[in-house]
């Protein structure tokens, strides 16, 4: 039976990929039990802020760009300039929200570590794709089930 | 520790990092063992090279063909049937025994009764007396030469003179004429050990010049060893001829088990296929020799005129504990003179070109 999880079979020479340890630059000193417990739920909290920030991405952002766009040309009567800054408006709050993401990732992975953990990766990149699968199956129901094909028509 | 602190000391090393990390490691490393001058040992008469690989290869085939059985009987193996051949002697006149060493100390057993008297030369090889002692004879140190050796045999209770030739520790050789001149002179009841282990270093006269005189002289016996210019002193490997007649006491002389078979099984590879290797370390240690004794005698070294792998000398105002203190300072380890019956004397030892540069400059440090 293997046990070692470094041990690739001569597969690799060396390190299997990904089974790095962390390399730190001086022994971290860990907190109390206590401590570490409260560490556990921030890492919760954050996760759950990264969560919501992701579901914001997939849905609100979207709408709300195109609801300025629509005031906009309710308003101005150009299409253009609705569209424009239905664009210039998600672009930078799309790519303003992944860079809060990004540090709520990182801020993620040095609590789960404070809390005691083996954390080596982040969860963005897990918690992206199921966000945007829950949001296309919210979308799929809604356009489907409770809109209807040709109710519009 | 502030709030945010505390969460950054969990902050790992990036790649670029880690291996700017161990690039500084290893170039430490590198610094460190290329800074690191192993110790030049001067001090042995061995040869310092690992044995050759076929050696290790025969050795190893007969290893693993089975040590569960007893060594074949000496008599009858390849080594002893190659070592006659080499000579051109009877077999019955060539005996294998786990070194010269042990092969003396048996001579000197068979030999010697108690009280009665060994003669070696002094300094010398510091067996000799041992053996005489552990045949509960007695042991007595000559200096001056076949004369005087021949004078001491003439007393009475003398059975053994022990020879080494060349002489550990002083490298010098007795000639063959000169021996034979011993051999002629001696009573008819005193045997000769001639301890040749390190003749094959010696370029002064054939090699086996000395075997010629057991025709004529059945109380000769030659020990020999391939713990010298062969390099293998871990296999306790040598062996002695004896003239016609002498195949009695030369069975004495054997070990009662024999000689390890993969003892036999090196040797015999050695003997095969090592020559030129041997004849090349000879021919280095025959210039670093003459290189060396010109040297220490250019400094004011007292050198005798050696035909071993090393050179005897004394410095006129330094004690050879002294001068062997002041070389190992600087990484160059040579026996001392104290150990080994004279304590001004230093036996260094000879290799290579770059050991000889080496030990010179340790030499003009340290005088």
């Amino acid at each position: 039976m293997r046990t070692d999880p470094s041990e690739t079979g001569g597969l690799f020479v060396g390190r299997r990929p990904g089974t790095a340890p962390v390399h730190f630059r001086e022994l971290p000193k860990r907190g109390s039990y206590l401590r570490r417990r409260f560490d556990s739920s921030l890492a919760g909290i954050l996760l759950g802020a990264i969560a919501l920030l992701s579901l914001l991405c997939w849905g609100p952002i979207p709408l709300a760009c195109l609801w300025v766009a629509a005031q906009i040309n309710y308003q101005t009567g150009s299409v253009s300039l609705g569209i424009l800054i239905a664009f210039v408006g998600l672009f930078v709050l799309l790519f303003g929200a992944l860079a809060i993401l990004r540090r709520l990732d990182q801020a993620w992975i040095l609590v789960r570590r404070a809390a005691g953990h083996d954390q080596r990766t982040g969860i963005l990149g897990r918690v992206f794709a199921i966000t945007a699968a829950v949001c296309g199956g919210a979308f799929m129901f809604w356009f489907i089930i409770i809109h209807g094909p040709g109710m519009g028509a | 520790m502030g709030l945010l602190d505390y969460y950054r000391q969990f902050e790992g090393m990036s790649e670029e990092e880690v291996n700017e990390g161990l690039r500084a490691e290893a170039a430490e490393r590198k610094r460190k063992a290329l800074m690191r001058v192993d110790t030049l040992d001067l001090s042995q008469t061995t040869w310092p090279e690992l044995p050759h690989p076929s050696i290790v290869s025969a050795i190893t085939f007969v290893a693993r063909r089975g040590l569960h059985r007893y060594p074949h009987l000496q008599r009858g193996s390849q080594l002893h049937g190659e070592l006659a051949e080499r000579y051109g002697v009877e077999p019955g006149r060539v005996i294998l025994g786990n070194g010269a060493a042990e092969l003396l100390s048996s001579a000197a057993r068979a030999l010697i009764e108690p009280g009665q008297r060994l003669l070696s030369t002094w300094p010398s090889y510091p067996l000799f007396p041992i053996m005489a002692r552990r045949a509960h004879g007695q042991a007595v140190r000559v200096s001056g030469g076949v004369d005087a050796l021949l004078e001491q045999a003439r007393e009475p209770g003398t059975r053994v003179i022990a020879i080494a030739s060349p002489n550990d520790p002083t490298g010098e050789l007795l000639p063959t004429g000169e021996l034979g001149r011993l051999l002629e002179g001696l009573p008819d009841d005193v045997a000769v050990l001639l301890d040749e282990s390190l003749v094959e270093f010696s370029d002064a006269q054939p090699v086996n010049s000395s075997l010629g005189l057991l025709s004529e002289h059945s109380r000769l016996f030659v020990f020999r060893s391939f713990s010298k210019a062969w390099g293998l002193a871990g296999l306790r490997v040598g062996y002695t001829i004896g003239g016609p007649g002498s195949e009695e006491l030369l069975g004495e002389l054997a070990p009662d088990l024999g000689v390890s078979e993969v003892s036999q099984a090196g040797a015999l590879q050695a003997l095969r296929s090592c020559s030129e290797i041997v004849t090349r370390r000879v021919a280095t240690v025959a210039r670093e020799r003459v290189t060396v004794t010109d040297a220490l005698r250019e400094r004011g070294f007292d050198v005798s005129d050696s035909q071993a792998n090393f050179v005897w000398a004394a410095h006129p105002s330094l004690e050879g504990g002294e001068l062997s203190a002041r070389l190992s300072h600087a990484g160059i380890l040579v026996a001392g003179g104290a150990a080994l019956g004279e304590p001004r004397h230093v036996r260094i030892g000879l290799r290579d070109p770059a050991s000889t540069t080496r030990l010179l400059d340790a030499l003009d440090k340290a005088l």
